[in-house]
């Protein structure tokens, strides 16, 4: 018998999901504990083992666990937090102030009240030392080891705890950097230390040292993370495999996570493309949209045969150059907040309720009215049967906070302007989706949307709608979807090398260097994370551009094109994904192709847990209403008596006509009128729109809606 | 009979415009090869009415922005009703409403159910666009033909086909070849914001949609005059000087600018303002009129739609023949650098009745750019210098200036180039480039800093061109803040010769080996500096970007 357990760490709640062979996947839930969340871990290892019958001791259940896949958020908190370790840079003599200065960017260019970012390493502990590489890595002035040797002393002096190091045009040459190191490694072999060229050799100054930067920025809080983790697990008895959730969506061992502590930064909703991937195989696809719709944020990626890349992104305005996965983030969920500008539009977000006083119907303090405000209004949500009854939903407080702050301003009735900041989210949401699919040159229709959280499935045939998506999957676990993800994760790892040159001239000799190194690098690590041979895989990708252009394309090398130094095909790789991206490619101007950067993923495929069949039932869902109610339908502009189905109830095979509610203890579904419902043999649910829904809306808005 | 008005289709209107061109925006970046498109973004991108009334903007570089929908309006009139699906309408002409020779911008109609419906547009500051000088800043330029290659209104694709005589004829006059590829590069995000709107049109319908745009404008224009209502009825005036023409050594102009508020409506009035000079220090209406725009958005609320309504209650009266709009044919390539001192004059205008909306002065922008072959690849480079010309924003009551932000028309949308990015495109070796201590003007609330940058020019017989101001007169300071510090660019030559040239200027045969050395000072600062907080002050001297002895000499820190 293998156990495997996935284990988010939310801001509320700790999710576990089990997985056992041969048993429904169970889903347990226990009250985080943000100052050390390793002590609601071991909690929830506790209750699981007493939920055994007869009851195992934790130390008997956690010696048969053989996997933890675990996702923290210490290091995004630290960073958002601005509670990260005291950290001191070094760098080359002349370009300290560029990790503050972030290549002088103001994000809002009208507003003279928004201020620049703090730096995570304060101006004085921003030490620039001689030694200077020219472009192609050839030393034009030597390293000054006695600098570094006295910034050191100044750094133990001022308490610092992880030191960077970046210098200019290491990508091409890391011997400056080495030498700093070691001198670090000498006189502080405490301190937690990052050299941009072990973390990320690649080129642009302002990317590698701001990576390099938030790697010893979060390391420390990380590694003592870990290590508390690993104490706390190693006490219950625990024996087996901990993994790392990663911001690839990949996972990796605590030591790699140790070293490479950045690579965890965007790593919350990480785990939600493996899930959707793992929801959709399950009816033969290979693409799907995940969209998880929780109390403040709305995420979106994008799964195409794999989950979508990029290779650089932002964490409260400082940059991350390291591959990630493609998640878009708006600020839309349950506690977004409606309200009215200046010129009498109506708004949403990004402003939000938070869990505290969070929306009106909470009763907790809050005036302001907020998106689960319009969903009661609406009839979307029972206000005794909020969490399955656990909160209770003051419906009166709601129309309140709505009259006041949207309806009156916009001389419209209450129910009115509630559908309107139903409709105004949806729109944000689809454009939140618009943004990881239509802007990196996919078409949305050709993906199933994958919903989840809370949130989500109440709001999702309206973006369907939006954006023309025939069908959503709505997994049955969709209110831990990211713990389910990461039962279904691999194990990743990133390389890249600045390698630059003309496709044409490349030293193949070099370049076949290069890729074998990375290559080893990474067989390495996968064998330590004890992955047998036949379970590793390497992939090749280079990052090229056409010769003067300043951004890369990224794309997948073919394997075999790599072996046989296939440059015909590796250019026609890219010119097609160039144009995918882009609507056109230069194939045809004969413009030379430059490739900037070499990557390697290396790849170790874990085992991931099957999930049982449930029996066909057919299609009759009536055993499962459990009453009516009266509800908002948008597509009619009207409001309508509708059935409310209970979710656990519904059986494989299932169908429900929309316009319907299906609810369920965790997640509520709102199945609109453009679209019907079925029920899956692994018991999710399935929204098709109906044929008859057609987008056009013209002359919809002319429509009374009935007082 | 027109649709009834959903206040909440007004949103989503509003939201998906903005959304449709900062697509166009991204596609612009991603996809350009001079690295001052899709490094600086010194674009814009847009989407217009049928009659081209502004719909939104993205607006990296906002000195380019407001010149678009006037030509627009002139394309509209100058082709009548020989505009076909499939054209596409090239313009750089400062006499049909352009505000600077290089910003070449594509303009695209777009048709639905055969009708036109509205249009994208897209113009960028291009790397070359013909004249005497690579890269067009010829501070000898007396007349147009000495800068530019002029494109009035014109065709380069009629009903989808390529006019391949007139695409020759303009790019025959263009140095660079990658000028070509980048004005595809704009066509296809013009083509990204026509495909956007029309499904727009599809799902709603053209009625729906014009009517709700008419309510769009109209919201906006509330908001604007809501913003305009709550500054005291009565007339500012205001100055800024202009140092140094390009011709004659020591001269001097004065914007002068006379602002009446009435109510709802704001007008500037710059009938004082002084005449043309006879070289290229002169302003266009449109990069005069953006000017005045973007410095104006800064004291009101940033949080507005950008659409015709916003511009509505704003009227700029600016002569033909003064220093603003200079008369055809004269030289206009400097028109867009104008911007700092009539913002000055704006802002010195306004600050006694909205002392708690306006900054102190911010740098003024002095550039250079280099021109060269890279001895070690055998290839031609043009780089401007951004990292270097960005000097610090002027402070405000409750904020400090910005650090390195750059000059207040582009107002932090410019980026400094990456340093090993700019060391791969050009053979210059950077030294230095680093804050600039005491630059700030000095403050309770103190000036953005400025910065210090160094380079080793790697490249013999370089040709140098330097246009800018603020090397006379530093950002001012407000209310008992102090002055920020002036700029300064120098060449120390390998014999040792140092040479600093003027403002505007031009050298060639700058030999390798040259060190450049460039100051960018400080925003003013904003309220006495002794009432300066002193933990953050006792934070800066720890940081050395005041030093002890101007904390103690100018903000009075005691310990």
């Amino acid at each position: 018998m293998t156990i495997k357990i996935g284990i988010d760490v939310g801001g509320t709640f700790t999710d576990f999901l089990l997985a056992e062979e041969g048993r429904e996947p169970r889903i347990f839930k226990v009250l985080s504990t943000p100052s050390d969340p390793s002590i609601a871990v071991a909690d929830g290892l506790r209750e699981i083992a007493a939920s055994y019958d007869p009851p195992l001791s934790v130390e008997d259940f956690a010696a048969r666990v053989d996997t933890i896949v675990h996702g923290t958020t210490v290091t995004t908190n630290a960073t958002l937090t601005n509670n990260g370790a005291r950290t001191a840079l070094l760098t080359t003599r002349g370009v300290r102030d560029a990790l503050e200065m972030r290549r002088g960017i103001r994000e809002e260019q009208y507003n003279n009240r928004y201020t620049n970012v703090p730096p995570l390493v304060p101006r004085h502990l921003r030490v620039g030392v001689g030694g200077r590489l020219d472009r192609n890595g050839r030393e034009i002035d030597p390293f000054d080891g006695d600098a570094v040797e006295a910034a050191v002393v100044d750094f133990r002096r001022e308490g610092v705890e992880a030191v960077a190091v970046c210098f200019m045009n290491a990508f091409a040459n890391p011997a400056h950097e080495q030498g700093a190191a070691e001198v670090v490694r000498r006189l502080m072999p405490e301190a937690y230390l990052t050299v941009s060229t072990d973390l990320l050799p690649s080129i642009r100054f302002y990317d590698r040292v701001s990576t390099t930067v938030l790697n010893s920025y979060v390391g420390p809080k990380l590694s003592r993370y870990l290590d508390r983790l690993l104490a706390r697990l190693g006490e219950v008895g625990f024996k087996g495999l901990l993994l790392i959730m990663q911001s690839n969506g990949g996972v990796m061992a605590p030591e790699v996570a140790r070293e490479k502590a950045a690579l965890t930064l965007l790593s919350g909703p990480a785990a939600a493309p493996a899930a959707g991937m793992a929801t959709v195989q399950a009816h033969g696809q290979s693409k799907c949209l995940t969209v998880d719709m929780g109390g403040t944020s709305f995420d979106a990626a994008l799964v195409d045969g794999s989950p979508v890349m990029v290779n650089e992104g932002e964490i409260n305005r400082h940059r991350i150059a390291l591959p990630m996965l493609g998640i878009h983030t708006i600020g839309s969920g349950g506690g977004s907040i409606g309200w009215i500008d200046e010129g009498g539009l109506l708004r949403m977000g990004p402003q939000s309720a938070g869990a505290d006083p969070g929306p009106a119907c909470y009763g907790k303090g809050g005036e302001r009215p907020a998106c689960t405000d319009a969903n009661l209004v609406l009839g979307y949500l029972d206000p005794d049967f909020f969490a399955g009854g656990r909160i209770r939903l003051d419906a009166g407080a709601a129309r309140r906070a709505i009259e006041t702050h949207v309806a009156r301003p916009l001389g419209l009735p209450v129910e009115e302007a509630a559908a309107g900041m139903y409709r105004i989210i949806c729109n944000n949401m689809a454009q939140g989706v618009r943004e990881i699919t239509i802007k990196r040159g996919f078409d949305p229709r050709e993906f199933p949307m994958v919903v989840a959280g809370g949130a989500g499935p109440l709001h999702s045939c309206q973006i369907a709608n939006e954006l023309d998506i025939p069908l959503q999957i709505v997994p049955r676990q969709s209110s831990i979807f990211c713990a389910a993800g990461m039962l279904m994760s691999d194990l990743k790892h990133d390389f890249v090398r600045t390698f630059v040159s003309p496709l044409d001239e490349a030293d193949w000799a070099r370049l076949e260097e290069i890729v074998g190194a990375m290559r080893r690098d990474g067989e390495a690590l996968l064998a330590a994370e004890r992955i047998p041979e036949d379970r590793r895989a390497c992939h090749v990708k280079f990052d090229c551009r056409y010769l003067k252009q300043y951004h890369e394309v990224s794309f997948v090398v073919p394997e075999d094109a790599f072996a046989r130094r296939d440059v015909a095909a590796i250019k026609a790789a890219f010119h097609a994904e160039h144009n995918r991206l882009y609507g056109y490619s230069l194939e045809d101007g004969g413009v030379p192709v430059e490739i900037i950067n070499v990557r390697v993923q290396a790849v170790g495929t874990v085992d991931k847990p099957t999930f049982p069949v449930q029996p066909e039932a057919g299609p009759d869902a009536s055993a499962a209403v459990k009453g009516e109610r009266r509800l908002y339908v948008p597509e009619r502009n009207a409001f309508a008596t509708v059935p409310v189905y209970d979710g656990h109830a519904l059986k494989h095979g299932n169908r429900v006509e929309g316009p319907a509610m299906i609810e369920q203890v965790t997640t509520a579904i709102f199945v609109s009128d453009s679209h019907a419902c079925r029920i899956d043999a692994h018991g999710a649910f399935i929204l098709e729109r109906k044929p008859a829904a057609t987008p056009s809306r013209r002359g919809a808005a002319a429509e009374e809606m009935p007082a | 009979m027109s649709p009834a008005i959903d206040p909440i289709m007004l949103s989503v209107y509003a939201r998906t415009f903005k959304s449709i061109t900062d697509e166009m925006s991204i596609s612009v970046q991603k996809t350009t090869r001079s690295p001052i498109l899709c490094e600086a973004k010194d674009f814009v991108t847009g989407l217009y009415d049928a009659d081209g009334n502004m719909l939104e903007q993205t607006e990296n570089l906002p000195i380019l922005a407001f010149s678009l929908a006037p030509v627009c309006k002139y394309i509209i009139e100058y082709f009548g009703d020989d505009i076909h699906p499939g054209d596409v309408i090239f313009h750089n002409d400062v006499f049909s409403l352009g505000n600077q020779n290089n910003d070449v911008a594509v303009y695209k109609p777009i048709f639905h159910d055969g009708a036109l419906v509205a249009w994208a547009a897209v113009k960028g500051h291009q790397a070359d666009i013909g004249g005497n000088v690579p890269g067009g800043y010829n501070p000898n330029a007396t007349e147009v033909w000495q800068e530019a290659l002029r494109i009035p209104p014109v065709k380069v694709y009629e009903k989808g086909r390529l006019r391949r005589d007139v695409w020759d004829l303009i790019f025959a006059n263009i140095r660079f070849d990658i000028v070509q590829h980048d004005m595809k590069a704009q066509m296809g995000a013009c083509t990204v914001g026509e495909r956007r709107l029309l499904e727009l049109l599809e799902k709603y319908g053209r009625d729906h949609f014009e009517a709700h745009k008419a309510a769009l404008f109209d919201a906006t224009r509330r908001m604007m005059e809501a913003e305009i209502a709550s500054i005291p009825n009565g007339t500012y005036g205001g100055e800024g000087y202009v140092y140094y023409d390009g011709r004659n050594p020591g001269s001097k102009y004065t914007i002068r600018v006379k602002i009446v508020v009435e109510d709802k409506a704001i007008r500037f009035d710059y009938s004082e303002t002084d005449p043309q000079t006879d070289g290229f220090v002169n302003g266009t209406f449109t990069s005069s009129a953006s000017a005045t725009i973007l410095t104006f958005l800064q004291m009101v609320n940033p949080d507005m739609p950008h659409n015709e309504g916003m511009v509505q209650p704003i009227e700029i009266v600016i002569p033909e023949g003064n220093i603003l709009n200079a008369a055809y044919p004269k030289a206009t390539t400097f028109g867009n650098h104008l911007c700092p001192p009539n913002a000055d004059a704006i802002i010195r205008a306004l600050a006694p009745v909205l002392p708690d909306r306006v900054t102190a002065g911010w740098n003024n922008l002095l550039c250079s750019l280099t021109t060269g072959i890279d001895p070690e690849r055998g290839e031609k480079y043009v780089d401007i210098g951004f990292m270097g010309l960005k000097g610090g924003s002027g402070a405000m009551r409750g904020t400090d200036g910005y650090d390195h932000i750059g000059m207040i028309d582009a107002s932090g949308g410019v980026l400094d180039q990456d340093y090993e990015m700019f060391e791969q495109q050009t053979p210059h070796l950077l030294i230095k480039h680093e804050y600039l201590p005491d630059s700030a003007g000095p403050g309770e609330w103190r000036g953005g800093l400025g910065v210090e940058t160094v380079f080793r020019i790697g490249s013999d017989d370089t040709q140098f061109v330097t246009f800018g101001d603020g090397d006379f007169e530093p950002a001012f300071g407000l209310f008992g803040g102090g002055d920020g510090t002036l700029n300064l660019i120098e060449l120390t030559y390998p014999d040792g010769t140092k040479v600093v040239p003027r403002n505007k200027d031009l050298l060639t045969g700058v030999p390798r080996g040259t060190i450049y050395h460039q100051l960018a000072g400080g925003g003013g600062g904003y309220g006495d500096p002794r009432r300066r907080d002193r933990e953050t002050l006792r934070r800066e001297v720890r940081d050395g970007v005041i030093s002890p002895q101007a904390a103690r000499d100018v903000y009075g820190l005691e310990d």
